[in-house]
C-alpha cells in the first residue's frame, strides 16, 4: 500500500519533467541561437554551437547602448510602479468604504475602463501629452502607464479591502484617527499581499511596453530596450546573429528577476488573489 | 461627522480619478463622440453623419471576419490555458522533488514582452527547412505543416504560443489559491476513502472557484482585445486570416485614415466586450453559489 | 447590469455633446513661435521620421551634420508595418516629426493640410520634372534617389545549369521549371508580407497593360474615379497566377517573413528573389561570395522588361514643425550633389537633381536596357490613396489560397479606392 503510494509521484513528475523540456525548448532555442553563426543555426537549429562565440552580445551591447536603455526602462517601471500602486490603494478603499451615489458612480466608471480597446484613444492622447510639453519624456510615459491600468488595479484592490474586518478601522476612528490617517496607518500596511500580485502583474506589462514608448519617446536617449531591438526588425535587412543576443538582452533582466523572486512571487500572489 | 468621513473617502479617490479621467477616459471619450462623424485624417474639416458609422460597419466583411476571430482566440485560450493550468497546479502542489524548478519553467514565458514572443515563434514556426518546428517534426517522420501560412491553421498556430506563454501564469495563481487550502481537508477527504479523482472533483475544484473567476474574466477580456501578438506574428495574414478586432480597428482608423468609422467599431466592441464580461461574471456568481 | 450600462452609455452621450464642440477648433498659429527665444544659444532639434534604416542613410546624415554644426538631427526609423499608424498618430494631434519620408506625391497630407507646399521652394526646380509628383498640380514631396525592385537572381546557380536572365514570360516561367528539376527551389519569397505578390502581379501589369498607349492615362482617370482596375487589369493578372498554377509561388511562402527569404537567397538555398538595392548590403554581409545580379520581370513578348519603382522615397515637410527654416535648409542642403550622391552610397538608385550622373554597378548590368527605356514604373504611387495596395496585396494572398479569383481581388481594390475618393473629397 505505502509502496504504491511512493511510486505515483515519480510517474508524475517524469511526465511534468519531459513537458517542463517542451516548454523551455523555445527559450532554448532563442539562447542557443545567439551563439551560433548564421549557416550553423539554418543547418541545426536545435544543436549545440560548434565553438561558442560570445562576441555577438558585446556587439548587441554596443549597438543597443544598453546601459542607456536598460536605465531608461528601469526609471520607468519604477515609478510607474508607484503611482499605479498607490492611487488604486486610496481609491479602492475610498471606493470600498463609500456610501454616497457619487461614489458608486465614479466607481462604475473607471471599471468601464476595462472593456475597452484603449489603441483608439491614441490620436487626443498625443495630443494631450504634446499640449502638456510631456512630449519625449519618461514621464509621459509613466503617465500613461499609471492611467491606463487604474481600472484594472482598481478592480483588483477592491475585493481586498472589502475583505478587510472593519473592527480595526473603527476602534481607530474611536482614537480619532481621520479616514486619511487611518488608510495610510492601518489599512494600507494591510493591503501589502495583494500590493505584491499587483506589482508582479503590472512590472511585466510596464517593462515589456513597446507601443507607448514608441509614440512618446522619440530620441535615442529616451528609447527603452525593446525600441533598440525593434530598430532592428523590419524590412529592410535583418541580420540574425545581431538580433537574437539582442531579444535575449531584451528579456533577460526580467528573466532572471523572476527566477530569483521565484519563491515569493507565489506566496505574493498566494496573499493576494485568493483573499478576493 | 459620517459626511465628513465620506467626504474623505471621495477624496481618497480623487488622486486616482484625476489621472484616469484626464489620460484615459477623455481621450477615450473624445474619439467616441466621433463616431456619429466622418471624421478622417485625410480631411480638416468634421461633419455629423448620424449612424452611418454604424450601419456601414455590418456590412463590412473584415470586420466581422475580426469579431469572428477574436472571439474563437478568446474562447479557445480561456478554455485550453485554464484546462491545463488546474491540474499543473494542483500537480505542482504536491510534494515533489523538482516542484521549484518545474514552476519556475513553466512561469517563465510569462515574463518575456509578446514583441519578443512573436519574432521568436515566427522563425520557429517558419515553413522553410530550417524552421526549428518542422525540422524536429521531419525527423519523427512527420510531414512539415504551414503553420503561419495556411488561413485555416494560422489562428490556432499563434492561440498555441499564447498557451504556451500564459499557462504558467494561471498556474501560478491557482497554486497561489491551494496553498490557502487547509491540507486538513484533503487528509480528511482520504481518511473517508474518496480517491484521487473524487477528491479534486469534489474538493479542489469548488476550491479554486474564486481564481477560476479571475482566470477565465481576465483572459476572456484579453483575449477579445487581442492585438499584439497578431501584429507581430502575422499582421492579420495570410489575407485577413487571423485579423482581430483591434488589428482592423487600426487598419481602418490609419491607413485607411477612417477614424469616425473606427470608433463607432471601437464603441461596439466596447460595448460586446462589457456584456460578455457581465455575463461571465453572473455564470460565475451562480457556479460558487452551488 | 441593465444599470450599469445605462450609466455607461448616458455618460458617453453627455460628454460626446460637451466634446465634439471643441474638436473642430483650429489651433495652428497658436503655438508657433513658443520656442523662439533661446535658440541661438541652444542646438535646434530636428525629428526626420523614416521607414527605411538609419543605415541606408547614414552617409546623407553625417553630410547633414557636418554642414548644420548647431542642428541636432535626430532620425527615427519606424518599420512600415507601424509607420501610418505612428505618423497619422502625431500629425493628427497637431505635432509630427518635421520632415518625414513618404512615397508619391504626398497627397494624403497635403489633402489634410499637414504638409508644406515646396511648389515655389528654391530647391524644388533644380529637380528634373519626372522626379517630381504633383497633387492637383502642387508639388508636397522631394524624391530622395529613385527606387526600384527587380529580380536578383544567383548568377552561379545560373551559369551551373546554363541558364540566362529570360527575355520574355516563357523563359522565366521555364527558368523556374529547370531549377525544380535540378532540385533548386527556384524562387524565394517572403508572402507573409503583403507587398511582395502585390509587386510581381504589377510586374505583368507594366509589361502588358501599362505599356500600351491607350493605357498612358489610366492612373490618372483611377485616381479620379472616372476608370476602375475591374475589367482593365483582369487579363494580366489572371496570366500572371500562372506563375502560382505553376508553383513558382507556393501556399508555404504565405509563412515565411522577408528576412527568411532573403536568407534563403542569400545562402543559396533559392536562386532568385525579388527586391531592391538596399538588400544589396545584408545579402553581401550574409555571404560575401554571393555572386548576384538583377533582371527586370519580363513581357509576353521579348523587351527590356520593367522593374517596378519610381521616385519611390520622398521627403515632406510638416506644416507644423516649429523649426520650418531649419527643415527648409536641410531639403536645400538635399538638393546638393554631395547629398545626392551620399544618399545613392548606402542605398543605390539614380538621382533626380539636374546634373548628377550615377554609375550603374555591375549587378545592374542586366536591368541597363529597361533604365534607358524608362521602364520603370509603380502604379499605386501615383494613385493619392495609395496604402490602398495593401488591401489588394492581401486579396492576392487569398487568390493564392483559393478565397477568392482574380476579378474579387480587383473588385476589393476598387471598393476601397471608391471609398478613399469619397473621403478624400469629404462628403
Amino acid at each position: 500500500m505505502s509502496m504504491k503510494k511512493a511510486q505515483r509521484p515519480y510517474l508524475l513528475e517524469l511526465s511534468l519533467i519531459i513537458l517542463a523540456v517542451i516548454v523551455a525548448l523555445p527559450i532554448y532555442y532563442l539562447l542557443v541561437t545567439t551563439l551560433k553563426t548564421p549557416e550553423e543555426a539554418a543547418a541545426s537549429p536545435l544543436g549545440l554551437p560548434h565553438h561558442w562565440t560570445f562576441g555577438n552580445y558585446a556587439e548587441a551591447w554596443n549597438m543597443m547602448r544598453y546601459p542607456r536603455v536598460f536605465t531608461n526602462n528601469f526609471i520607468i517601471t519604477f515609478f510607474s510602479l508607484i503611482g499605479c500602486t498607490l492611487l488604486p490603494c486610496m481609491a479602492a478603499y475610498g471606493f470600498a468604504r463609500s456610501r454616497s451615489l457619487i461614489g458608486k458612480l465614479l466607481f462604475v466608471a473607471v471599471i468601464a475602463g476595462l472593456v475597452v480597446p484603449f489603441q483608439i484613444a491614441l490620436i487626443p492622447l498625443y495630443k494631450l501629452i504634446s499640449t502638456l510639453h510631456l512630449m519625449n519624456t519618461l514621464w509621459a510615459v509613466i503617465i500613461v502607464n499609471i492611467s491606463v491600468t487604474i481600472p484594472f488595479n482598481v478592480f483588483l484592490f477592491i475585493n481586498f479591502v472589502k475583505s478587510l474586518p472593519l473592527e480595526v478601522e473603527e476602534s481607530a476612528s474611536i482614537d480619532g484617527s481621520g479616514v486619511i490617517g487611518t488608510f495610510f496607518r492601518i489599512v494600507l500596511p494591510l493591503m501589502q499581499p495583494v500590493v505584491a500580485s499587483a506589482a508582479i502583474l503590472n512590472s511585466l506589462t510596464f517593462w515589456n511596453d513597446f507601443m507607448g514608448p514608441l509614440l512618446f519617446l522619440q530620441t535615442r536617449d529616451k528609447a527603452v530596450i525593446l525600441q533598440e531591438v525593434y530598430r532592428n526588425i523590419g524590412q529592410f535587412s535583418t541580420n540574425w546573429t545581431a538580433f537574437f543576443p539582442m531579444m535575449v538582452l531584451g528579456v533577460a533582466p526580467l528573466l532572471i528577476f523572476y527566477i530569483i523572486m521565484q519563491k515569493y512571487i507565489i506566496k505574493g500572489i498566494a496573499a493576494g488573489s485568493v483573499k478576493g | 461627522m459620517t459626511r465628513k468621513r465620506e467626504f474623505a473617502f471621495l477624496l481618497l479617490i480623487v488622486p486616482a480619478l484625476l489621472f484616469y479621467f484626464i489620460f484615459y477616459l477623455y481621450p477615450v471619450i473624445s474619439t467616441f463622440a466621433h463616431s456619429f462623424t466622418d471624421w478622417s485624417l485625410l480631411q480638416r474639416s468634421i461633419h455629423f453623419i448620424g449612424l452611418d458609422n454604424y450601419r456601414q460597419l455590418f456590412n463590412d466583411d473584415v470586420v466581422l471576419t475580426g469579431i469572428k476571430n477574436s472571439i474563437v482566440y478568446a474562447v479557445i485560450m480561456t478554455i485550453v490555458q485554464n484546462a491545463l493550468a488546474v491540474p499543473l497546479a494542483v500537480a505542482l502542489d504536491k510534494n515533489l522533488r523538482s516542484k521549484n524548478v518545474l514552476r519556475m519553467v513553466f512561469f517563465a514565458p510569462a515574463v518575456l514582452s509578446p514583441l519578443v514572443v512573436g519574432f521568436l515563434w515566427s522563425y520557429i514556426m517558419s515553413s522553410l527547412d530550417y524552421g526549428p518546428l518542422n525540422q524536429m517534426l521531419s525527423h519523427l517522420g512527420l510531414g512539415s505543416v504551414n503553420w503561419l501560412g495556411e488561413p485555416k491553421l494560422a489562428l490556432y498556430s499563434v492561440i498555441l504560443t499564447q498557451v504556451w506563454q500564459w499557462t504558467g501564469w494561471a498556474m501560478v495563481i491557482y497554486l497561489a489559491n491551494l496553498q490557502g487550502i487547509s491540507k486538513e481537508l484533503f487528509e480528511a477527504a482520504h481518511i473517508d476513502g474518496a480517491n484521487g479523482w473524487k477528491t479534486f472533483w469534489n474538493i479542489t475544484l469548488p476550491l479554486l472557484v474564486p481564481s477560476i473567476t479571475i482566470n477565465t474574466v481576465l483572459s476572456m477580456i484579453g483575449g477579445l482585445k487581442v492585438f499584439d501578438i497578431i501584429f507581430s506574428m502575422t499582421s492579420g495574414g495570410p489575407g485577413h486570416a487571423t485579423e482581430s478586432i483591434v488589428t482592423v480597428l487600426l487598419q481602418r482608423a490609419f491607413t485607411d485614415s477612417q477614424l469616425g468609422y473606427a470608433s463607432a467599431l471601437g464603441v461596439l466592441f466596447s460595448l460586446f466586450v462589457m456584456v460578455v464580461t457581465l455575463l461571465q461574471l453572473r455564470l460565475m456568481k451562480r457556479w460558487e453559489v452551488s | 447590469m441593465k444599470k450599469i450600462v445605462t450609466v455607461f452609455l448616458s455618460l458617453l452621450m453627455l460628454s460626446s455633446l460637451v466634446l465634439s464642440g471643441c474638436g473642430k477648433s483650429d489651433d495652428t498659429g497658436s503655438n508657433k513661435n513658443s520656442e523662439g527665444g533661446s535658440q541661438s544659444e541652444k542646438k535646434v532639434k530636428i525629428r526626420i521620421m523614416g521607414y527605411n534604416k538609419e543605415e541606408t542613410r547614414r552617409s546623407y546624415l553625417d553630410y547633414l551634420k557636418e554642414k548644420l554644426p548647431n542642428v541636432d538631427i535626430e532620425f527615427q526609423f519606424v518599420d512600415l508595418k507601424s509607420f501610418e499608424n505612428m505618423l497619422r498618430t502625431q500629425l493628427a494631434a497637431g505635432e509630427g516629426p518635421d520632415i518625414f519620408e513618404t512615397s508619391g506625391s504626398g497627397a494624403v497630407y497635403a489633402n489634410a493640410g499637414y504638409v508644406e507646399d515646396l511648389t515655389d521652394a528654391s530647391f524644388t526646380s533644380k529637380y528634373n520634372d519626372t522626379g517630381l509628383m504633383r497633387y492637383q498640380s502642387k508639388v508636397y514631396t522631394i524624391p530622395l534617389q529613385s527606387w526600384f525592385e527587380g529580380i536578383w537572381y544567383n548568377k552561379d546557380i545560373f551559369e551551373k545549369y546554363g541558364l540566362t536572365p529570360p527575355k520574355t514570360w516563357d523563359e522565366w516561367m521555364d527558368i523556374h521549371d529547370k531549377l525544380r528539376q535540378e532540385g533548386i527551389k527556384p524562387q524565394a519569397m517572403g508572402a507573409k508580407s503583403w507587398e511582395p505578390m502585390m509587386k510581381q502581379s504589377m510586374g505583368m501589369l507594366l509589361n502588358e497593360f501599362y505599356s500600351k498607349p491607350e493605357n498612358k492615362d489610366f492612373d490618372t482617370a483611377f485616381s479620379d474615379g472616372t476608370k476602375a482596375v475591374s475589367g482593365q487589369w483582369n487579363d494580366a493578372v489572371t496570366k500572371w497566377t500562372e506563375t502560382i498554377q505553376k508553383g513558382n509561388i507556393t501556399k508555404d511562402m504565405l509563412g515565411v517573413d522577408y528576412d527568411q527569404a532573403q536568407d534563403e537567397f542569400a545562402t543559396g538555398k533559392a536562386a532568385m528573389w525579388e527586391s531592391g538595392p538596399w538588400a544589396a548590403e545584408a545579402l553581401k554581409q550574409k555571404n560575401p561570395n554571393l555572386n548576384m545580379g538583377m533582371f527586370p520581370i519580363p513581357g509576353l513578348t521579348a523587351g527590356t522588361g520593367w522593374l517596378i519603382g519610381g521616385p519611390g522615397s520622398a521627403f515632406a515637410v510638416n506644416k507644423q514643425s516649429k523649426h520650418k527654416d531649419v527643415a527648409m535648409q536641410i531639403m536645400e542642403l538635399t538638393a546638393t550633389q554631395e547629398a545626392q550622391q551620399a544618399l545613392i552610397k548606402d542605398n543605390f538608385g539614380s538621382s533626380f537633381l539636374k546634373g548628377v550622373e550615377v554609375e550603374l554597378p555591375s549587378e545592374y548590368a542586366d536591368s541597363a536596357a529597361a533604365f534607358k527605356e524608362g521602364h520603370v514604373y509603380a502604379p499605386w504611387i501615383t494613385w493619392p490613396f495609395g496604402a490602398i495596395a495593401e488591401d489588394y496585396g492581401k486579396a492576392l494572398q487569398e487568390v493564392l489560397t483559393g478565397a477568392k479569383k482574380v476579378d474579387e481581388a480587383l473588385q476589393v481594390l476598387d471598393n476601397k479606392a471608391e471609398q478613399q475618393r469619397k473621403s478624400l473629397k469629404g462628403n
